[in-house]
């Protein structure tokens, strides 16, 4: 059992360690972390500037760099932080240590968590500055990998806010891991009696003759089709040039594949084939409906029923 | 006195300089055809990078048996590839990047052509852009088409000497105003041209350069020698100074020459360093690399393929505002022979081209 006047004894000379620190080694403290945070600022806007300047690999390389050389300032000033302070606590220190892990504990925990999180996500690499990623509920282009969080920008332009701690809890999926160029999966559905083939060289040269297109060996485009009951699918596996023309991409593909879709007679999907009505269709089955109604003597809900039933039969 | 290169291009471009590896592995193609194996032939190039003057060649060595079509632009029309009875074994087809239009349903012509060179009992000697082979390369496997590749190299300091001096009298040229009053140095720096894709910029490096050419001629030769050897490293320095420039290009080095030439004086200082600052938009860069690999275009195929007149004249006036491209006489737009290694440096960046 540990003697109670030797405790009081010990929390005494911590609190008269504390008091002993001089303002100079606080402000030392302070300006030391203050000088890493400016640094790493700095270092990050140079790097970030520079890679923008690059090519689209080269960018993607350059930004990967960022959370390292950030960690490695923070350690830095960390490594100051701890000399300092076993020069002043010396023996004491594991009281103080106690202390921490208590703050840890109860209130830090969370803090700590991001932290560990970062540290994971700067030597592990889930996922890269400059990537595309899904985590949690969020989309977007991976801009900053910090101690505590992770920002990305959506599509929509709003930046998110992430802690690292999500990579405990979330699976993370990134589109390019990496690498600039990223696979994007266009669908669109054409009528099932239009002549698949055609519809399949039409948009296989769309995709192949777009300005946003990264074709090679080893990022081919794929074409696939899928004859469901009422449409047919096209899908096309390619690869766009820069993740950032994602949405441009698929817009391009979209865009020329119907306008050459048009000039060939290939047709949408129509909606009488899904059960909905069409434009112009609709206020006439309203008013059959309401003949229905007055005739029958029913309930909308009935009636309803009777012309689904009365279409169907 | 004027300068009569013009009155000689003829005659310099009908004759092959170096390329005789090439020539010879053609030749063998069309030796193996008679003896019944086909093997298609592709000569891929760069822009100005000497393709047709190679096909030409071929073509003169094989004028009883070849029949020889050239493509000046893109072609719409499948009669223009279609060949007739009397056509000979062997097809020789000049830019045969001109077959087909980077659009959905632009590649009808090109099935067709593919089809011809496969089912045909006929030698097919083509030439291509190099970005278009690249291109179809990976979109088509183009190079299954064609078993025989030869990538036309790039011209030698002593080739591109030939070749320039091919076009004028002995001794009509004068280097560094007749090498009266220039003192040869010893040791020179000479800016040395490096692409760099990773930043998209062509950049030049001093290079310290010993004046071996120079301490030669002045330690082996006669006091009357060393006058004559003065003129002789001033034409080496504007040479090296052309080929580093030009990457070997000949294209580019006879517009770097004419560039340069104050005639009949040349100086090495008037070599000029070309390096071009790119800044453009996206549809900017698709279009220039357009006209790279199509080598020209004509204003009516760009609007073609991107599809808006209105788009089409704010990116051709912003290619033509930097200097890129000019209009030739055949109103096709063409990259400037000086800009083009910052245009593919650039494109490269951008990876439009690879």
């Amino acid at each position: 059992m540990v003697d109670g006047n030797s405790v009081n004894t010990t929390r005494e000379q911590l609190l008269e360690t504390i008091k002993s620190i001089e303002t100079q080694t606080l402000v030392n403290i302070i300006l030391a972390f203050f000088v890493a945070y400016i640094f790493a600022r700095i270092i990050t806007a140079l790097l970030s500037k520079l890679s923008e300047k690059m090519s689209r690999s080269g960018r993607i390389k350059v930004k990967m760099v960022i959370p390292a050389v950030k960690f490695g300032i923070y350690i830095v000033a960390f490594y100051y932080f701890l000399t300092e302070l076993l020069n002043i606590f010396g023996p004491e220190l594991f009281l103080l240590t106690g202390l921490i892990g208590a703050a840890v504990g109860f209130g830090l925990k969370d803090l700590f968590a991001d932290f560990v999180g970062g540290v994971i996500i700067t030597f592990e690499k889930p996922y890269q500055v400059g990537d595309k990623i899904s985590i949690g509920n969020y989309y977007g282009e991976v801009t900053d990998i910090g101690l505590r969080a992770t920002k990305l920008v959506t599509p929509d332009d709003n930046t998110v806010t992430a802690p690292n701690s999500l990579i405990f809890n979330e699976a993370i999926a990134s589109g390019n891991y990496g690498a600039s160029e990223m696979m994007i999966v266009i669908d669109l559905y054409i009528a099932s009696e239009s002549d698949v083939k055609a519809a399949m060289k039409i948009l296989r040269e769309t995709v192949v003759t777009s300005k946003y297109v990264y074709i090679s060996r080893t990022s081919p485009v794929i074409l696939l089709h899928k004859s469901l009951p009422f449409y047919t699918r096209l899908r096309a596996k390619a690869y766009v040039n820069d993740l950032r023309d994602e949405f441009e991409f698929e817009s391009d593909v979209h865009t020329r594949a119907w306008t050459e879709f048009g000039k060939n007679g290939i047709r949408a999907p129509q909606l009488h084939i899904l059960n909905i009505p069409q434009i112009g269709e609709e206020s006439e089955l309203r008013t059959t409906r309401r003949k229905n109604d007055r005739s029958n003597g029913r309930h909308g809900r009935d009636s309803d029923f009777n012309a689904g039933s009365q279409k169907n039969s | 006195m004027e300068d009569n290169s013009n009155k000689t291009d003829e005659m310099v471009f009908g004759e092959i300089i170096g390329m005789r590896d090439e020539i010879g592995e053609i030749q063998e193609a069309i030796a193996d055809f008679e003896v019944g194996k086909k093997l298609n032939v592709a000569i891929i190039a760069g822009l100005f990078g000497g393709k047709t003057t190679l096909i030409k060649e071929i073509e003169k060595l094989n004028l009883s048996r070849a029949t020889k079509i050239t493509f000046s632009e893109i072609v719409r029309n499948k009669k223009e590839i279609s060949l007739s009875g009397d056509t000979k074994r062997v097809v020789l087809l000049d830019n045969c990047h001109f077959l087909y239009v980077r659009k959905p349903g632009g590649f009808d012509i090109f099935y067709e052509f593919l089809d011809m060179i496969s089912s045909q009992n006929r030698i097919f000697i083509t030439t291509w852009n190099i970005y278009s082979w690249k291109y179809l390369k990976e979109v088509f496997e183009l190079e299954k088409y064609f078993p025989v590749q030869i990538v036309v190299p790039a011209f030698s300091e002593e080739h591109l000497k030939q070749l320039i001096f091919n076009r004028y009298e002995e001794g009509e040229i004068i280097f560094n105003n007749g090498g009266e009053s220039d003192e040869e140095p010893v040791a020179y720096i000479t800016e040395y041209p490096i692409e760099l894709s990773a930043i998209g910029k062509k950049i030049s490096i001093p290079i310290l350069k010993i004046n071996i050419h120079y301490l030669k001629k002045y330690l082996l030769s006669e006091k009357k020698e060393k006058k004559e050897g003065k003129e002789k490293t001033a034409e080496h320095r504007v040479f090296e100074r052309i080929h580093l420039e030009s990457k070997g290009n000949p294209g580019v080095a006879l517009r770097i020459w004419k560039l340069a030439l104050d005639y009949p004086h040349i100086k090495l200082e008037d070599v000029g360093n070309f390096s071009y600052d790119i800044e453009l938009e996206q549809e900017e860069a698709f279009v220039l690399n357009l006209i790279l690999s199509y080598q020209g275009l004509k204003k009516s195929d760009i609007v073609d393929i991107i599809g808006s007149m209105l788009k089409t004249d704010e990116v051709l006036f912003q290619l033509l505002n930097q200097e890129l491209v000019f209009e030739d006489e055949n109103d096709s737009f063409r990259v400037r022979p000086e800009a083009l290694h910052s245009v593919i440096t650039y494109l490269e960046k951008l990876r439009l081209v690879w």
